[in-house]
Order: C-alpha cells, then sequence, then structure tokens
C-alpha cells in the first residue's frame, strides 16, 4: 500500500489516456454493443459525468460521445491515492448505413450512457408475397 | 493497448488518426471479449485524507444504489456488490463486451481506523463517495499544561 500510494495519474482504470493541456486526459469508455431485432444498443461507461454535460453528435456516419468528468476535491480533503483522474471521455463510432441516424436516442443514469439506434426501414427484412398468378 | 503518450522516443504523429480509424472499423465487428469485475481491481478508487477523516471515491457506473453493500471495520473499507451486463436477453447479438460486470468486492486499507458509526455514503452519476470519520477516542487531542 505504501508503494501504492504514491501513484497519481489515471490511466489505470481506462485505455488509452493521452494528455491535453485544456481538458486534461482523454479516456476512451469501456463500451458494450448488442443487437436485438431492429435495436443496437450502445452502453458507454461515463463515470463522473454530468448528464447535462454529455455531448452526443452525428457527422457523416461517424456517431461521436464526449462528457467532461466533473471530479470535484472533497472540501478540506486533500488526494493521497489515485487510481482514476478528472478528464474527458470521448469516443467515435462510425455507423453502417442499415442505421437511422435520424432515429437516436440516448439516456443517462448512473453514470451510463445508453444509446438506442433503429436500423432504417429500408434495411429491414421484407417478406415478399408471392402472388398466384 | 498501447499508449502512445508514454514514450516520446516511440511518439508516432499518425498513431492516433490508424488507432481512430481502425477502432472504427471495429465498431461492429463480432466476438467482443467479455470481462469480469471480480478480479478485486474493481471498482477504481481515489482516496482522500481530512483531519478527522477520510473520503474513498470509487467509480462505479452502472450500479445502482441498492446493488452497493459497505463494510467498514477499524481501518478496513469492503465495497462489493453485483454489477448487472447490459442486457439479460440471451437472443441479443454481442458486437462489443468491454465493461465488466458480475458480483464484485474490493478491499481498501484505509490510512486511519474508522468508527463504524460515521460512515455517510453518497452516489452520484455512476461515483460512490465514502466519508469515514476516525473513532473519538482517537482524535489528537489537546492537553492543558497545568501549573504545579
Amino acid at each position: 500500500m505504501a508503494n501504492e500510494m504514491q501513484k497519481t495519474g489515471g490511466d489505470v482504470a481506462r485505455s488509452e489516456a493521452e494528455e491535453t493541456r485544456d481538458t486534461g486526459p482523454t479516456f476512451r469508455p469501456a463500451t458494450d454493443i448488442f443487437e436485438k431485432d431492429d435495436v443496437v444498443t450502445l452502453t458507454i461507461d461515463m463515470p463522473g459525468v454530468v448528464p447535462d454535460s454529455v455531448d452526443v453528435s452525428v457527422e457523416n456516419r461517424s456517431l461521436t460521445v464526449r462528457g467532461t468528468i466533473e471530479a470535484p476535491v472533497p472540501e478540506g480533503y486533500r488526494r493521497i491515492y489515485a487510481e482514476y483522474a478528472p478528464g474527458t471521455f470521448e469516443r467515435a463510432f462510425s455507423l453502417p448505413d442499415t442505421i437511422d441516424a435520424d432515429k437516436i436516442d440516448a439516456t443517462h443514469r448512473d453514470g451510463v450512457l445508453t444509446l438506442t439506434l433503429k436500423k432504417s426501414e429500408a434495411a429491414k427484412p421484407k417478406q415478399i408475397k408471392v402472388k398466384a398468378a | 493497448m498501447l499508449n502512445y503518450g508514454l514514450s516520446q522516443a516511440q511518439w508516432d504523429p499518425f498513431a492516433e488518426l490508424r488507432q481512430l480509424q481502425s477502432q472504427m472499423n471495429r465498431m461492429f465487428e463480432g466476438g467482443g471479449r467479455s470481462q469480469r469485475a471480480s478480479d478485486g481491481n474493481w471498482p477504481p478508487v481515489n482516496m482522500w485524507l481530512g483531519d478527522e477523516s477520510v473520503v474513498v471515491t470509487a467509480e462505479m457506473p452502472g450500479v445502482g444504489k441498492d446493488d452497493i453493500d459497505l463494510t467498514v471495520r477499524e481501518n478496513t473499507l469492503i465495497i462489493s456488490g453485483k454489477r448487472n451486463p447490459s442486457t439479460d436477453d440471451e437472443d441479443a447479438a454481442w458486437h462489443r463486451r468491454e465493461r465488466p460486470h458480475g458480483e464484485f468486492s474490493r478491499s481498501v486499507r484505509l490510512p486511519l481506523r474508522v468508527d463504524p458509526d460515521k460512515v455517510e455514503a453518497r452516489a452520484k452519476n455512476g461515483v460512490l463517495e465514502i466519508e469515514m470519520g476516525r473513532p473519538d477516542a482517537e482524535r489528537p487531542r489537546k492537553i492543558k499544561v497545568k501549573a504545579s
């Protein structure tokens, strides 16, 4: 523990941290993606991010999520040990053509951002009725 | 994962671009690796020290406050609980699975002994904050010097 106490910085829990001067390090949030019927769901871990500050944008079939970690120092305390650090969560995903970019729902709860993506009408399997001639 | 920020000697300005590109290419690739939360290092914690108390903050996204169990004894804090997977649906097809799930338990050694009656825990936006106070008997006390 004495050794661990010396450790600072936050790239322990998340992959690919990168220092930038303005916003602190950028982290790639852990993400689950699963598909059921005509819905694709993305679950993205963003602990410490205030729901209002989450930014979800789609541009050129690229879906980007971004959120700034709010980690206020408890008043009257000093940090003696750290495994995670404030900074920004950011990750980009490319949307397949089968996804309708206009129908994306986003919710944020307990530090988890959930995006619900719908497949476009054109991509849904269609049953073609065979007519009797 | 490569961390390009660490090694100056091997820094490659295009590495990030390539990384972004491959990351995007991989998005809908199948066969994501499932991670368990039970290796004893989850959740990640920070620790803060005050005059009469200690605060532990833990990043626990997706764990509701009813799924968290806290145990405090002398100078040990145990955070345990269960983290539900994104979906229980067995028919769902997984494209990526990076978030740890399952039962977890983590023991954190504190720099001072704490009074179990002086523990307060709050959860906000996936971050749990546990504030623990020192027992009264162990507070540093001022001792008056009497004139003899």
